[in-house]
């Protein structure tokens, strides 16, 4: 659809992170797999070679690894805004699923929607807003009711 | 064209000058009158409200001049020694911490952006840094407090100024569809567009009281 069809929003960050210190905004990845499916296979190898590492270079996030009979392998992020994101990664290869959850840790738990300004300031205005008469005198003095002159 | 009409302008007026001022009689009247033409001058009452040159005939009226105070020209030793008052006036501002918040004007990744402590900015492109890198904005352009500004001619020295900045997300934007369509050509072509975002916090921009 178009960008006035679809939700925006402005661009924002998740409690003033960076500001002090940054705070790594995945809380939870979840990684459901079959240990017999041949969808599975790319998730098989990324947790035989790459989950530990993952997890150390990612030291805020917990990993959880569930093997259970389903079909379709997911990936599932939980932010620490409470934002959940499902991803799909049937017939992934292993370096591929690496990049997935790289992203996924990168990003923070936002709507990945519109975003309206590419900017966003609490304090605008530094030496005071413009208006007409910044520099300039009003012109006719202060504005008295009219007198009757004889 | 028109330089050639007023040189001729010139040259008559010039002749019928020398030839009052040969005349004696004449250079008494130029005196009581003080005009050259005796015959262009009006009645009093006639005259026109008093144009800003004597010599222009056109009345004057609010477009005359313009709305700023008129700058006399000043010799280049006065103006340095104004420059050198103003540059110390700013470097003591800046070494008593006299500013509050300040802003700066940077160019980065082919825009230019005016930017405070702790406002977000975000870049629609992959920056070489992981999440979490506190990162330098070396092009600063303009800096600013309330009582002072400091304007680069085009950049302000990296010495001077420094404008620090953290990673903070990394993501793709949304999807943007870009399609083509013919109406009866059967012809359509849809394709979904993610192009990499990078979001970046500024953390302090800091000045020297070094400026000359």
């Amino acid at each position: 659809m178009t960008s006035r069809g679809t939700a925006s929003r402005f661009l924002q960050s998740v409690l003033r992170n960076g500001v002090g210190r940054y705070v790594g905004q995945l809380k939870r990845v979840s990684i459901v797999f079959s240990k017999n499916g041949q969808s599975s296979l790319g998730i098989r190898e990324f947790i035989e070679e790459g989950v530990v590492d993952y997890a150390t270079k990612n030291p805020g996030t917990v990993v959880y690894v569930t093997p259970s009979p389903c079909r379709i392998p997911r990936i599932v992020a939980e932010y620490m805004n409470g934002n959940v994101r499902e991803k799909t990664v049937t017939s992934k290869t292993s370096k591929e699923i690496s990049e997935i959850l790289t992203q996924m840790a990168n990003q923070s738990g936002l709507d990945i929607i519109r975003i309206r300004k590419p900017f966003h300031t609490d304090n605008p205005s530094i030496q005071g807003q413009w208006h007409p008469f910044t520099h300039r005198p009003p012109s006719i003095g202060p504005i008295k009711p009219r007198t009757l002159e004889d | 064209m028109a330089l050639t009409l007023t040189a001729a302008l010139g040259e008559t007026l010039r002749r019928t000058a020398c030839r009052l001022r040969a005349d004696p009689r004449s250079a008494s009247l130029f005196k009581h009158t003080g005009l050259l033409f005796p015959s262009f001058e009006r009645h009093r009452s006639s005259r026109p409200i008093a144009a800003l040159s004597p010599s222009s005939l056109v009345p004057a009226t609010s477009l005359s001049r313009p709305p700023w105070p008129e700058v006399q020209p000043l010799c280049p030793e006065e103006e340095r020694r104004r420059h050198a008052a103003v540059v110390q006036k700013v470097n003591t501002h800046i070494a008593n911490e006299d500013y509050g918040r300040l802003f700066a004007v940077v160019h980065f990744a082919s825009h230019q952006w005016k930017v405070t402590n702790e406002d977000l900015i975000l870049v629609e492109n992959h920056i070489a840094a992981g999440c979490g890198d506190r990162i330098r904005m070396e092009k600063v352009l303009m800096v600013g407090g309330e009582n002072f500004t400091v304007i680069g001619r085009p950049l302000i020295g990296k010495e001077l100024v420094r404008v620090e900045a953290t990673v903070i997300e990394k993501t793709e934007s949304w999807p943007k569809v870009y399609m083509q369509f013919w109406k009866r050509h059967r012809f359509q072509r849809k394709r979904i567009v993610k192009t990499p975002q990078t979001i970046l916090r500024i953390n302090t921009i800091e000045v020297a009281p070094r400026f000359t």
